[in-house]
């Protein structure tokens, strides 16, 4: 897995939207030519990747929401965001 | 089973600069008249409410419609992901000005070739230079930037030099798309289609230029299906997820249904998208696996490819409910193999015939 820098700012591409879906009530990812529909670990997470906030603060928020062990979660997040970034979803602000 | 629908193609012209001799606009066009700018809002409209999020303007030429910007600006107001697919000629600074201030969020720019002279051979026209022109306009713009290169024997050969073109024009996203053979590209077939040796190499580099681009141009590579053994699951499944909508207010399952003989399609002019979608006999004709006959009905693969493609089928066997002759199964399947088999005969750019 790669090892994302806890200090560094995730931020979406400003070519891509999160949008909510009138029909699903779910949240989608609006991209060139394409949608993804997210997941609700996916969701939260990209909810706050505002290029402001570091990952160790996301980090931080969603285990006091979700009650979930550091490392478990930890994990889900940085699986998340490498597949969103290596798709060019995703970029980080050092 | 409900389906809902995804994505919207507006093809808002049959009109183009081009003459692309791959180009799969059907050879016979209606005759009606375009659409207004009035019922294509009402289109987008409508469209949004059955489900559609993501829009392409294209064509022809989308570029040649003057209200192009505010056909964008509609579809944004309804919360739609809108794509410009087109040739870049006639994208000038005040336009790209003008698309940008009303939300347009991504081009798709075509490329001939990286190399201006076959670029402007395989166009029929001298256009390689204002698409250059038009790939900075984008850019400068910020918008989300595409770029497509329809494959055949005179360009794939030269692939490796056409990703890196693409890659030093700045594009994110490269389609790499092998000729479909519908519409003129079907006329053109015996000229257009690659040997088997172009193709092999053309599928090695494609994948290690893929892998070497990672994380700064993403790299799609549509795998030409006469040279596969199982035919695409065209569309997603024919009135699954896709519309489109032609220059007159028809409505299509997929961008070359017209080629499909005997099939009738209802106009947005006639009757409401959500009752075409959901009701017309050209959406459901081909819906769900009822409609196969052998030996799609009892094959395991029936729900991922769903038979292939109906616009093939129909043009090699003039059935379009038999099975798509790409594939291996096929009972016709010999009538691809005599097509790849005799591919790769010299033929000249002037012998095509040029889209008109």
């Amino acid at each position: 897995m790669k090892d994302f820098d806890l200090q560094s700012r995730p931020g979406l591409s400003p070519h891509v939207r999160l949008q909510m879906d009138a029909l699903s009530r779910q949240t989608v990812l609006l991209y060139p030519e394409g949608i993804l529909e997210l997941n609700t670990t996916a969701q939260e997470i990209l909810g706050r990747c505002d290029g402001r906030t570091s990952l160790a603060d996301i980090l931080a928020t969603l285990a006091a929401e979700y009650d979930a062990p550091a490392d478990e979660l930890k994990s889900d997040v940085f699986h998340c965001l490498e597949q969103l970034s290596a798709r060019g979803f995703v970029f980080f602000e050092s | 089973m409900s389906y809902r629908p995804y994505a919207l193609l507006a093809e808002l012209t049959y009109r183009c600069p081009l003459h692309c001799p791959y180009c799969s606009n059907p050879v016979q066009r209606p005759d009606d008249r375009d659409l207004t700018t009035g019922e294509w809002i009402r289109v987008i409209g409508e469209a949004a409410g059955i489900g559609v999020l993501q829009i392409g303007f294209s064509g022809g030429e989308p570029l040649l419609r003057p209200d192009l910007p505010d056909l964008v600006l509609a579809a944004r107001e309804m919360g739609l992901y809108t794509n410009l697919i087109t040739s870049g000629v006639g994208l000038d600074a005040p336009l790209a000005a003008g698309l940008q201030r009303n939300g347009l969020d991504s081009v798709q720019i075509s490329f001939q070739a990286d190399e201006p002279e076959l670029a402007d051979a395989i166009a029929g026209a001298r256009v390689h230079e204002r698409k250059l022109s038009a790939a900075m306009l984008v850019r400068q713009h910020g918008f989300a930037f595409s770029v497509n290169v329809v494959l055949h024997r005179r360009n794939i050969s030269r692939l490796r030099e056409i990703i890196s073109f693409a890659s030093q024009l700045g594009a994110t996203r490269l389609e790499l798309a092998n000729t479909q053979y519908y519409g003129w590209a079907y006329l053109n077939r015996s000229h257009l289609l690659p040997t088997k040796e172009q193709v092999r190499a053309a599928a090695l580099i494609a994948g290690e230029e893929k892998a070497r681009l990672a994380g700064q141009m993403e790299i799609f590579y549509v795998v030409p299906d006469y040279f596969e053994e199982r035919p695409k699951p065209c569309m997603n499944g024919w009135g699954q997820r896709h519309i489109t909508v032609n220059p007159v207010g028809d409505v299509l399952p997929c961008p070359t249904a017209s080629s499909i003989l005997g099939l009738m399609f209802d106009s947005v002019r006639q009757h409401p998208l959500a009752w075409i979608w959901e009701q017309s006999d050209s959406f459901n004709r081909f819906r769900g696996s009822q409609w196969m006959m052998e030996p799609c009905r009892s094959c395991p693969m029936r729900e991922i490819d769903f038979g292939g493609c109906r616009c093939q089928a129909a043009l090699l066997t003039a059935d379009p409910r038999r099975t798509d002759p790409v594939c291996g199964l096929s009972p016709d399947h010999h009538l691809v193999e005599a097509a790849v088999s005799s591919s790769g005969h010299a033929v000249g750019l002037e012998s095509m015939i040029p889209r008109r």
